[in-house]
């Protein structure tokens, strides 16, 4: 018995051990990948690595890798599908649900949330930052904002010069929102409904003027916000906002700056063959391999299947967007053989006018068997490897083209015409003479030139209320057709209560 | 215990009797089972105290007095034996096994329990019964041997993953995979290479298992706690025996087939419907369209008719690129143990190497194990164990697990234009392939390479300390190394490479799991009739993962193929990961003269990945049992012979999420214009804890006429509380999903086993057993009334949630989808239901009806044995009944060329719409808008390509002919058998894809061979 009780004590004490063990025994494992959310940004270096997420963002497909060039152009006017590998064919034959994606939704509002986590960072200040930095970081943040934020607006949201009312219900602009989320409660229950289109615009205003204020004009390189990419942006947002005055005086200011050269009838090719494009006030800047979006995706894939322009028989991408016969018309595009065998690609180019833009577009290869193409070659592997291009988002000669439209609104036609005019003349192109609603169509007919491929048209259109009419495929979508907006993603707007989904979704 | 004693006492009896009057008797005793010698088996004069016991060769020397002429030989597990001496020198003894009396002993948490006393829904599958099947890893063996556990292939990849779900899927988001446990270390069943799939559980060579027990109710599995809510899959390894060194030999031979080769179109008949299809759009000339779309319009094609055009269409040739790049492999498998020891020491040791290849080579598998395992009593308290399980596994990898990759050959093999020539005629690769599909992937299969080096250890070393008689404490320790390497090469010379100039990457992956369990086990038995017994421990578990990888690309030369090679780095990664997890359990069993059986346990457990308040859960279980065949009224049956009530209740947790799900981050991404980037990852929870599974269990265990019909009959009711759910998070809010601990899942069931034997005479019998399981798996509530998931709404009220394809992976949910409505006749255009059951082109969000889910809620297995002699069949079928599923690559096909140029399905393209008032389900081929009606969904759309994944597969049989002991112990053999196997040999299903036997999205996934093989097993 005795022993017994001993060995009942020491059981007692083993439990007692376990328990001590138990209580005692860390289960903290700590991330070392990743840093806890809070303090994160308040470093300098911090708030700089933030922001270069913001950017990233921009770079990804659903929004400047390819969607808002590729599909949006696809959505209008600009070309055909060419079924190499299926891509973008339902957006080209304007099938309903077949637009701007849900992750250009999901990714500008993850982008627009770290921007407002940055702008609550900034205001609480941060330790070690000099004020420069302070006032760089906000202007770049605020241009960014501004640039989701008016992306999502033009592409969900009729666009203010031109919206469409009359027996529907208007659904308004899109779910504004200022403050950062970091939190689980905020993240559950703030549910946003759309903000008025006039409020939104209001807001990438105010973002726009305050990133001027703050920002240099030249900024840290044309990859990077600048006063004078806020001025050229502010300039686009008021054109299609109708503020004729803010879009010409914007324009004047912008052309105005050192940032970005407008090119002409002998450096207008050369510039595109560079990798940072001379016109370019801002760019998505394609830096690395790694960051390429790939042979399926990317800008130069979606629009053509070489590899490069020195060799056309080396298997590139796609090609799944090609010219249709109104761009072939208008630089006279038409297959031409240039030596023998005609089986070799690289015999074979194209007819061309006196359209120095006419030099962007030549014959793709047959390695994806689909047949030799005419293809556009804005995007060529610019950046020296395989599908790296930067990607121009405002380019300086549609300050030109703003100032043109908005003075043709203003009533100073003769300033609009004879801005046109120099501006043809830069593209080897004649002068026109023309006035009223023809002048207005001679300036978006210019738009149209000027940056096919480049995912201007379907706005362009969208904003006077004009119809989508197409040959190839024969597709005409009129302006009160439902499929000129996008769905909001579903799960969003069943997840939101306050959230109104699009007419005819 | 007090049978050691009362030997020891015999033994003293005996020397002491030594000095009477008497004669020698010697002799053997040997097993009925295996004819090996028996050490250590008692061996007294009957009427007596005199007696003696075994050496290691099973002999015996003893003194018999006069007048005795009786020995009585004994061993435990074995009928004592009486035999008389007569005037024999020489007695030689054969003890049969005692089946009735030991019984069927089971592995439950940390301890063992006789079958009988069982009190949970437990199932055991022996190693014999999978003994030799030419799998690489025990848990595909598993399939259809056990109710209630459902086995999945993930793909036919030699050493793949497995899909193994207990009792439903009880997880959306959190891990729905067991707890494997091998000898007392628990492993992680995850498999993390990168460009194949390497099951780690691949490290075990099958043929050294022992047996494997699954504990599926909650209670059985409680005492696991944290782990344990998708239940618990237990093996043991094969022990060493005392006795003389025993050797085995096995080896296994033989071939992989592809089960199935798709019937697709030759290269005449796609042309034709090509020229249908342009037809069909309106195309004026749709005969240079149809061949131009295969790169086979002549150049002068505007000077050629109609008809002469027609005539290069039909006169294109076919090629099988199926039978090409597709076919048979070898398999092979070696392997030698030994085993033996004295009566202190024991030990087992085996090597083995296996080799299989599967159907689309060079993917293969090779493999080599080498175990030991250790027993050595030190004291008459102290036992040693140790178990040391090494394995390599090399594996080459595949282009890519699945997807509609060019140059993936499971992808391509059946899409590819039929009429491309696979050579040219100088017998070099033709690699101006016409169709979209441009690669030639018989040259893109031998120019890449790639492979992956799985090196594991799992070993453990364990004390056991008897304080008292009754009462001893066992120490363990356990390690678990996953080291897994790989490279994998795009060769310049294809087109995947040639772009970049070849691309090289590396990775590595480096897991370490260690774990400690203390346990401290007591039992006592009161007044003969209340057997008392509880047991005490703690456990900890820590396991931390990393690994560095770098892909390059630019390289001088295509011989150059490492990753440093190449002139431009594209990334450098690396990775560090890791969790903790300690519990302290108990258990108590009561039971009353066997009869009446109590067992309560409970679990208090913490894992590092819940949120800092709520790291540690409480797991109880209660269980009760009811031997009804004890009872007297039953005790003389002779119908009744075994009948067991049981009734359980448990909570089981699950803590299967990321390691740092609860936490609020910053990771690394975004990197812009060269610069570092980085960006908010995850939301904080800090309540983020357990979600737990409550599961009611009532069984029924039934033995009937000598246990000639015996089996289990369960039925139960699993609930996961608390669902450990991605809560979705409005996108505009700047995230996707939270993890928090919301909604609740019910998988209900019957479980029913019964294993026969019908005939046993004259040396003939045949076996039968069988197991049938219906699983109904349901969401219960989600979170704010809502009845399915805004993110995901076929993770719905009331549906079946679908099973998750590998672990990590969120489960798909049901197909929420609009209901096809076949071809108009009269147009040939596909038509849906919409809502109200009206017919529509164009079906909305809101036509979308649920049509069940990947996760089939019927299945089982079908075993049959037959004997006579020395020989034996074995014919064992598997099916599954109640799944839907995308196949992808039937997507592909089914498409029937119109949106992409790839080949077609024969029979696909026969059921095409072709005239008015035909009925069928294939529309009418287009060439314009994706191959759709224009303002009408695409031909796939809803539930058109749904196809139903139910199958009876004959999974294997197995010829075998064991020769005569007797004859071969003058070669020095104890043991030959001989067999020939074939796997899959048959299987019935309405499928027109591969095999309905997959997980995952099924695009371009290396489908499961038909094995053949022949083995010869040796011992001596």
């Amino acid at each position: 018995m005795k022993r017994n009780n001993s060995i009942y004590s020491k059981l007692a004490t083993l439990f007692i051990g376990f328990a001590v063990v138990l209580t005692s025994c860390d289960l903290e494992v700590n991330p070392r990948q990743s840093i806890d959310a809070v303090g994160a940004l308040d470093t300098p270096n911090g708030i700089d690595a933030a922001i270069n997420s913001i950017y990233g963002r921009l770079r990804v497909e659903s929004n400047y890798g390819r969607d808002l060039l590729a599909l949006a152009d696809a959505l209008a006017d600009v070309g055909r599908t060419t079924s190499n590998s299926g891509r973008l064919i339902g957006e080209n034959n304007n099938q309903p649900n077949a637009h701007f994606t849900a992750g250009f939704w999901q990714n500008s509002y993850a982008a627009i949330n770290e921007a407002n986590l940055v702008l609550d960072q900034l205001q609480k200040g941060v330790p070690g930052a000099s004020a420069a930095q302070l006032a760089r970081w906000e202007g770049e943040t605020k241009f960014l904002r501004a640039l989701y934020y008016f992306d999502l607006v033009k592409a969900y949201s009729y666009i203010p010069t031109a919206i469409y009312t009359p027996g529907v219900t208007d659904q308004g602009g899109i779910p504004l929102e200022l403050d950062g989320v970091i939190t689980l409660e905020k993240a559950l229950t703030r549910q946003t409904p759309r903000a008025t289109i006039d409020q939104v615009y209001n807001q990438i205003y105010a973002d726009l003027n305050s990133s001027i204020a703050l920002l240099t004009v030249a900024g840290r390189g044309i990859q990077y916000a600048s006063g004078a990419a806020a001025t050229a942006l502010l300039s686009r947002v008021a054109l299609y906002r109708g503020d004729w005055a803010t879009a010409a005086s914007a324009a004047t200011t912008a052309l105005g700056t050192s940032v970005g050269r407008v090119t002409g009838v002998d450096n207008y090719v050369s510039g595109w063959r560079q990798s940072a494009n001379p016109e370019s006030m801002f760019e998505v800047r394609i830096q690395l391999a790694a960051e390429s979006l790939g042979v399926n995706v990317s800008l130069q894939s979606s629009y053509t299947a070489l590899l490069n322009l020195e060799n056309k028989n080396a298997q590139g991408g796609w090609g799944d967007f090609i010219p249709n016969a109104t761009i072939l018309g208008f630089f006279g595009l038409a297959p031409l053989q240039i030596g023998n065998p005609a089986s070799d690609n690289n015999n074979w180019d194209v007819t061309r006018n006196s359209d120095v833009r006419a030099g962007l577009y030549t014959t793709g290869n047959t390695v994806r068997g689909a047949g030799r193409q005419i293809e556009s070659t804005k995007f060529i592997s610019k950046n020296g490897f395989a599908f790296g291009d930067n990607i121009p988002v405002i380019r300086k000669s549609e300050m030109h083209l703003n100032r043109a439209e908005a003075n043709y609104h203003l009533g100073n036609e003769a300033e609009s015409l004879a801005e046109l005019n120099a501006f043809k003349a830069l593209r080897g192109l004649g002068a026109v003479t023309v006035t009223g609603q023809a002048l207005l169509d001679e300036i978006l007919l210019e738009r149209f030139k000027e940056f096919a491929f480049e995912g201007h048209r379907f706005f362009d259109l969208k904003r006077y209320g004009r119809p989508i009419i197409k040959t190839t495929p024969a597709v005409n979508v009129q302006f009160d057709d439902f499929r000129i907006l996008p769905p909001i993603p579903q799960r969003e707007v069943d997840g939101n209560p306050n959230l109104n989904q699009n007419r005819g979704y | 215990m007090k049978k050691v004693l009362l030997l020891g006492l015999m033994l003293l009896f005996a020397s002491a009797a030594a000095f009477a009057q008497g004669r020698v008797v010697t002799g053997t005793v040997t097993s009925g089972d295996d004819g090996l010698p028996l050490p250590g088996a008692s061996v007294v004069v009957k009427g007596t105290t005199i007696g003696t016991a075994t050496d290691l060769d099973g002999k015996f020397s003893l003194n018999v007095p006069q007048g005795s002429n009786v020995l009585v030989v004994s061993f435990t597990g074995f009928t004592a034996q009486e035999a008389s001496i007569g005037n024999r020198s020489v007695v030689d003894v054969v003890l049969q096994a005692d089946i009735a009396s030991l019984g069927e002993v089971i592995v439950t948490g940390y301890g063992t329990q006789p079958k009988r006393e069982v009190t949970g829904a437990v199932s055991s599958v022996k190693g014999d019964v999978i003994q030799n099947l030419p799998v690489q890893s025990f848990d595909r063996a598993l399939q259809g041997r056990a109710s209630g556990v459902q086995v999945r292939s993930a793909n036919g990849l030699p050493g793949g993953a497995v899909n193994i779900r207990i009792r439903g899927v009880g997880s959306v988001n959190a891990g729905n995979e067991p707890l494997f446990i091998v000898d007392g270390v628990q492993l992680n069943n995850a498999a993390n290479s990168s460009f194949t799939q390497a099951n780690p559980l691949a490290f075990l060579n099958p043929n050294d298992i022992e047996s494997m027990e699954i504990l599926k109710d909650a209670a059985s599995a409680a005492i696991y706690g944290s782990q344990a809510a998708n239940g618990v899959v237990i093996i043991t390894t094969k022990k060493g025996k005392s006795g003389k060194a025993r050797f085995e030999f096995n080896a296994f031979g033989g071939q992989t087939q592809p089960m199935k080769y798709l019937d697709v179109l030759g290269g005449a008949e796609w042309y034709t419907m090509r020229r249908e299809a342009f037809q069909n759009s309106g195309n004026t000339l749709p005969e240079a369209n149809a061949l131009n779309n295969m790169a086979r319009l002549p150049s002068n094609w505007q000077t050629l008719t109609a008809a002469e055009l027609e005539a290069i269409g039909q006169g294109l040739p076919t090629y099988d690129w199926q039978r090409e790049v597709m076919g048979t492999g070898n398999l092979q498998n070696y392997e030698l143990s030994v085993n033996g020891g004295d009566d202190k020491t024991t030990f087992f040791v085996s090597g083995s190497y296996n080799y299989q290849q599967s159907s689309f080579q060079p993917v293969d598998f090779e493999r080599g194990t080498v175990r030991t395992s250790l027993s050595h009593k030190a004291t008459n308290r102290l036992t040693l164990e140790t178990s040391i399980n090494l394995a390599t596994v090399g594996q080459n990898v595949p282009f890519s697990l699945d997807g509609s990759f060019l140059g993936n050959p499971a992808f391509s093999a059946s899409l590819v234009l039929p009429h491309n020539p696979i050579y040219n005629e100088d017998g070099t690769f033709n690699q101006a392939i016409g169709g979209v599909l441009g690669q030639n992937i018989v040259l893109v299969n031998e120019y890449n390479s790639g492979k992956t080096r799985t090196n594991t250890l799992v070993g453990n070393a364990a004390a056991t300390y008897k304080i008292l008689d009754n009462l001893s404490y066992r120490a363990l320790v356990g390690l678990d190394y996953n080291l897994i390497q790989e490279d994998r090469y795009r060769d310049p010379r294809t087109p995947d490479g040639a772009g970049v100039r070849g691309r090289a990457t590396a990775a590595t992956d480096w897991r370490t799991r260690f774990i400690t369990t203390h346990t401290l086990n007591w039992n006592k038995t009161f007044n003969n009739v209340h057997n008392v017994s509880a047991l005490a421990g703690f456990e900890f578990v820590s396991e931390t993962r990393q690994g560095i990888n770098g892909e390059s690309i630019n390289f001088p030369t295509f011989q150059f193929r490492y990753v440093d090679s190449g002139a431009e780095p594209v990334f450098v990664g690396g990775f560090w990961t890791g969790y903790r997890r300690q519990g302290a359990f108990m258990s108590g069993n009561y039971s009353y003269k066997e009869k009446y059986l109590f067992t309560v346990t409970a679990r208090y457990d913490g894992s590092s990945r819940f949120g800092a308040d709520t790291k540690y859960g409480l797991f109880p279980s209660v269980r009760a049992g009811w031997n009804i065949a004890m009872e007297d009224f039953l005790k003389e049956s002779e119908i009744v012979t075994d009948l067991k009530l049981r009734a359980s209740w448990g909570r089981a947790g699950n803590d299967q999420i990321g390691n740092f799900a609860a936490r609020g981050l910053y990771g690394t991404g975004g990197n812009y214009a060269g610069q570092a980037g980085m960006r908010p990852t995850s939301l904080p929870n800090n309540n983020l804890s357990w979600e737990t599974n409550e599961s009611v269990n009532l069984g029924l265990d039934y033995g009937f006429f000598s246990n000639k019909l015996t089996g289990s009959i369960e039925v139960f009711d699993r609930r996961t509380k608390d669902l450990l759910l991605n809560q979705p998070v409005l996108w505009q809010n700047g995230f996707s999903t939270i993890a928090n601990n919301v909604g609740e899942l019910q998988n209900k069931g019957f479980e029913f086993e019964l294993n026969t034997i019908n005939i046993d005479k004259g040396g003939f019998s045949w076996r039968t057993a069988f197991n049938f399981s219906y699983i109904k798996n349901q969401i219960i509530s989600l979170y704010d009334d809502l009845q399915f998931l805004p993110a995901n709404p076929g993770i719905a009220v009331g549906q079946s949630i679908g099973n998750p394809p590998v672990p990590g992976a969120a489960a798909p949910g049901s197909w929420f989808v609009q209901e096809y409505a076949g071809v108009n006749p009269a147009t040939g255009r596909p038509m849906w239901y919409d809502i109200n059951r009206n017919i529509t082109y164009l079906p909305l969000a809101a036509d979308r009806i649920y049509m069940g889910s990947n996760l089939a809620p019927y299945f089982g297995g079908f075993n049959n044995t037959f004997r006579y002699k020395g020989f034996e069949l074995t014919a064992f079928f598997t099916y599954e009944y109640g799944a839907v599923v995308s196949d992808g690559q039937y997507n592909f096909l089914r498409e029937n060329g119109t949106r992409l140029t790839l080949n077609a399905l024969r029979e696909v393209n026969d059921r095409r719409w072709t005239e008015p008032g035909q009925i069928t389900d294939i529309p009418r081929n287009l060439t314009t808008n994706a191959g759709n009606e224009t303002r009408g969904a695409g031909r796939n759309s809803g539930s058109a390509a749904l196809l139903k994944a139910d199958f009876i597969r004959l999974a294997q049989v197995t010829v075998g002919y064991s020769f005569d002991p007797s004859l071969l112990r003058s070669l020095g053999i104890n043991r030959a058998r001989v067999y020939a196997q074939g796997l899959n040999l048959w299987t019935y299903a309405d499928y027109p894809g591969y095999d309905p036997e997959f997980v995952g999205i099924g695009t371009g996934q290396v489908p499961l061979t038909k094995n053949y093989t022949i083995g010869l097993q040796l011992g001596f």
